[in-house]
């Protein structure tokens, strides 16, 4: 038996004839949360639809615990996949208590009302939000919304967790609850979670391992670390964090430099073309004789704009390429070293 | 600020003397006529011969004929959201077709289609007795009122039945009729509801169809049976029992439609702009096959085979004879083009567009009031008089105007803008909501007054909703019958008045070839608004107009 809770195979999926995802490899493995990372349109809603079953693929296979619940031939309808999905807004019925919202799943399997409500006051209180059980959505706000929406999810027993770009990040406590579940249930059932999301200091921090996606289509797969460190090429650096791109010799290809692989002080000469104070830390711009580099250094400000400053560079990764990536993404930070 | 109080001035004062002279006053002298002139006859006029069981096939009729339409339009709503059915766009067309065919049209093609010597009876010896009478104005009332439930109980769907709703019970491990049972019907109970209320209460003050395929069995209603008073009006307790029967007909409307706006109006209003969401969950290719198939079979049987039957009858030498090559000649097309139904035809078109533009302006004037709170009661009641019953109009107009412009195209005039108010109110209304106020402010505080603002950003964006409500009720107003029947004179027939007197005299060529011309007439039009709506539409997506962009994530 493989320990894979999803295996997506060579999946294509169209609207209307427009390619939404163009084979698409991935796996998940139980206890694994993976993070598709990726900007709007690039297909990561249709990843999740097409592996819940709200969606058929025109080529390609999905499977759950080693069982193929779409291919292009035939499609296991969403109820009888077993997995459980946090939507993009929630999607909490407005005619349901959050106590029946919970409840709902339970409910399905064929739990009386009494025994459904039980488990459903369990796992709210787990989450915290017990004293919430009548109220109806309109009562409730943003992150209450969220934890009725999670306790959802959890209720359903599932072995894959789908989040479907919850709104606000999930927010630490709730977090750690759902990271704890996905734990235990790893014990005893293997769970796992595909976490979709713009927000690349969210798919860092929260995943064991990242796909980058692009024009409906996986760039990168690795950890948070690889994907930071080593990415593919200069789109998939600018996608998960500032980049600056430098050419050290002639002869060699241009190399990718992130804010905190350099620092003030050392051997290099620069003029500060530009300075930002961020709080904790201070962004400098510098313009060197090898290009323009994004320098962090941590307090306030120390350098004012037209400065001569010296710098040392202590870390360095080659790209391969710095031609943008295909046409169209128009929501990729495009500045080298603008405001964030 | 002056916060463009001069516009709203003018509205107020527009708005005003046109709810009272066309609808207030004509109530109110119709109570003073009751008052006066039947006190003391009401044991008379209740007991008259007939009377009973009038009131009684109305009432049948409205319950009859919300239970059959208002689970078909939910039926057809639910089926056509549905983003793997075959043609659904095309099906989303269709099932509002039958809104183009005059109702008296409608009822005639059914007799024509299934009656007796009708078409499947010439062509296969199969005809349908009960056609003719309460069974066939039950059906073809169904058939004309399907329309409005889908169309209620689909912008309920859109707005409140989201798809991530339905999902969101799939995952949780839902089978699909339980998502309908648990998530989908709830949700819609108050859009259900509605169409409910709005279908009964139609059909209480439907009167072509009753009158052309209940009358010559004997299935008598209340408004039949005003329009039969009327045309005795020389016995002054017909008059009397017309002006009751009116008064009754408006009465209960008011009493069933006053608290269902007051419960379900709140519910029903929601400033959530419609998703762009496809919708949906794909359905299986069979069943998509089978819906397609069922909604196809029914337009057919309900509203093509009908027409088709009508458009054969015109061009069938004589009734009888089977509709083959042989049999086919235009003399019925010749015999109805002569002068006095041109003079009708440009009648009915002059008559509809000032009709139209006059609602228009008047419909623009309260969905402008209807934003401070004061102007709110106002727009209340105009939305109200939809379903102020024709006949009650009409009886109240021939009462406060009859004297002065009785029989002329002026009442009938005065009676459309009563009566199609609300309709072009709606869509103006709703378009507006969709205007940001923040884009009025912008254009402020840019230098522009109020009327250049309502030029220049304001009418703009709303246009195709002007046109959308412009056509709406010149179409309404070119197939009404209901009022016109009641108050034209010599010398001011409409063309819908022409088609339903031949209908009544019996020549049936004639006839099925007058209501052919008069649905032509109705819908090239509403082909070339369609055109026109697409061209805009395309315009306004190519310069971006905000909402409209869709992004699947």
């Amino acid at each position: 038996m493989s320990a894979e809770v999803l295996e997506v195979r060579g999946l294509s999926v169209a609207y209307d004839g427009k390619a939404a995802l163009r084979d698409v490899n991935l796996t998940v493995a139980a206890g694994e949360v993976l993070a598709l990372l990726g900007p709007s349109g690039s297909g990561k809603s249709t990843l999740l639809h097409t592996v819940a079953g709200f969606q058929d693929p025109q080529a390609g296979e999905v499977w759950l615990n080693g069982r193929c619940v779409a291919s292009s031939t035939s499609a296991e309808p969403p109820e009888r996949r077993e997995l459980a999905v946090v939507f993009q807004n929630y999607a909490l019925w407005p005619h349901l208590s959050a106590l029946d919202t919970v409840a709902y799943p339970a409910r399905r399997r064929g739990a009386g009302r009494a025994e459904a409500r039980r488990e459903a006051v369990e796992i709210l209180t787990r989450l915290h939000i017990a004293h919430l059980a009548d109220r109806h959505p309109a009562q409730l706000s943003g992150g209450e919304q969220q934890r009725v929406g999670l306790a959802r999810a959890l209720a359903r027993h599932g072995s894959l967790y789908l989040f479907d770009e919850p709104t606000a990040h999930l927010d630490t406590h709730v977090r750690g609850v759902f990271l704890e579940e996905l734990a235990a249930r790893q014990r005893d059932s293997g769970a796992a979670a595909l976490y979709a999301t713009h927000d690349a200091e969210e798919a860092l921090g929260l995943a064991d391992r990242i796909a980058l996606l692009a024009d409906g289509a996986v760039v990168q797969v690795g950890s948070p670390d690889q994907v930071y460190s080593e990415p593919v090429d200069l789109w998939a650096a600018r996608l998960t964090g500032p980049a600056s791109v430098l050419r050290l010799t002639a002869e060699d290809g241009p190399v990718l430099v992130r804010p905190e692989w350099a620092s003030l002080g050392g051997d290099r000469s620069a003029q500060v073309h530009d300075v930002w104070f961020r709080g904790p830390h201070s962004d400098y711009l510098l313009d060197t004789d090898h290009g323009r580099v994004l320098v962090r250094a941590p307090g306030p400000p120390a350098h004012r704009r037209g400065e001569q400053v010296t710098w040392t560079l202590r870390r360095s990764w080659p790209l391969v390429s710095v031609e943008p990536r295909r046409s169209g993404h128009g929501q990729v930070p495009s500045n080298v070293a603008g405001p964030e | 600020m002056s916060r463009g109080s001069g516009i709203r001035r003018t509205a107020v004062v527009l708005v005003l003397v046109a709810a009272v002279l066309v609808v207030v006053l004509p109530l109110v002298m119709m109570a003073r006529t009751i008052v006066t002139e039947g006190s003391g006859r009401f044991g008379e006029i209740f007991t008259s011969p007939g009377l009973g069981e009038a009131v009684r096939n109305t009432f049948v009729l409205a319950v009859a004929v919300t239970a059959l339409a208002v689970p078909v339009g939910t039926a057809l709503a639910l089926a056509l959201r549905s983003p793997t059915l075959p043609g659904r766009a095309f099906w989303r067309v269709a099932v509002l077709l039958p809104v183009l065919v005059p109702d008296f049209v409608l009822g005639y093609s059914w007799l024509r289609a299934y009656g007796r010597s009708g078409f499947t009876d010439d062509l296969f010896g199969l005809q349908w007795a009960g056609v003719q009478g309460p069974l066939g104005v039950v059906v073809v009332v169904t058939v004309n009122a399907v329309p409005l439930a889908f169309l209620v109980t689909a912008v309920g769907l859109a707005a409140r039945a989201e798809p991530a709703l339905e999902r969101a019970a799939r995952a949780s491990g839902a089978g699909s009729t339980t998502v309908l049972r648990t998530v989908t019907l709830p949700l819609l109970r108050p859009a259900i509801a509605t169409a409910s209320v709005l279908v009964f209460v139609l059909t209480l003050g439907t009167f072509a169809i009753p009158l052309v395929m209940g009358s010559p069995a004997g299935f008598t209603t209340v408004t039949t049976r005003i329009y039969a008073n009327l045309a005795r009006s020389s016995e002054p307790l017909a008059f009397i029992e017309a002006v009751a029967l009116a008064l009754m007909l408006v009465l209960i409307a008011f009493l069933i439609v006053a608290p269902a706006d007051s419960v379900l109006g709140p519910r029903l209003r929601v400033t959530r702009v419609a998703s762009t969401d496809p919708g949906g969950i794909a359905g299986s290719r069979r069943a998509d096959r089978w819906t397609a198939t069922v909604i196809g079979g029914y337009l057919v049987l309900a509203v093509g085979l009908p027409l088709l039957a009508l458009v054969a009858t015109a061009l069938t030498r004589a009734v009888g004879l089977p509709p083959t090559p042989a049999n086919w000649t235009l003399a019925n097309f010749h015999a109805v083009m002569n002068f006095r139904n041109g003079e009708a035809l440009v009648r009915s078109l002059v008559l509809a567009a000032t009709a139209a533009t006059v609602l228009v302006v008047l419909g623009a004037c309260v969905a402008a009031l209807e934003r401070s709170r004061s102007g709110r009661g106002v727009a209340t009641l105009v939305t109200l008089t939809i379903v102020l019953p024709g006949s009650t109009l009409a009886v109240g107009l021939i009462i406060t105007y009859g004297r002065w412009i009785g029989g002329t195209l002026t009442i009938i005039l005065l009676a459309y803008i009563a009566k199609l108010w609300a309709f072009a109110h709606r869509p103006i209304s709703g378009a507006l909501d969709r205007l940001p106020p923040d884009e009025l402010h912008a254009s402020r505080v840019s230098g522009a007054g109020p009327w250049v603002a309502l030029r220049t950003v304001v009418l703009p964006p709303l246009t195709p909703a002007l046109l959308a409500a412009w056509l709406v009720c010149f179409v309404t107003a070119l197939h009404e019958v209901t009022m016109s029947s009641l108050l034209y004179g010599p010398g001011s027939e409409t063309l819908a008045v022409v088609v339903l007197n031949s209908q009544e005299l019996g020549r049936v060529g004639v006839t099925s070839a007058l209501s052919v011309l008069l649905t032509l007439l109705l819908v090239l039009p509403a082909v070339a608004f369609w055109v026109l709506m697409r061209r805009l539409r395309q315009r306004h997506l190519v310069s971006g107009v905000p909402g409209e962009v869709s992004h699947v994530g």
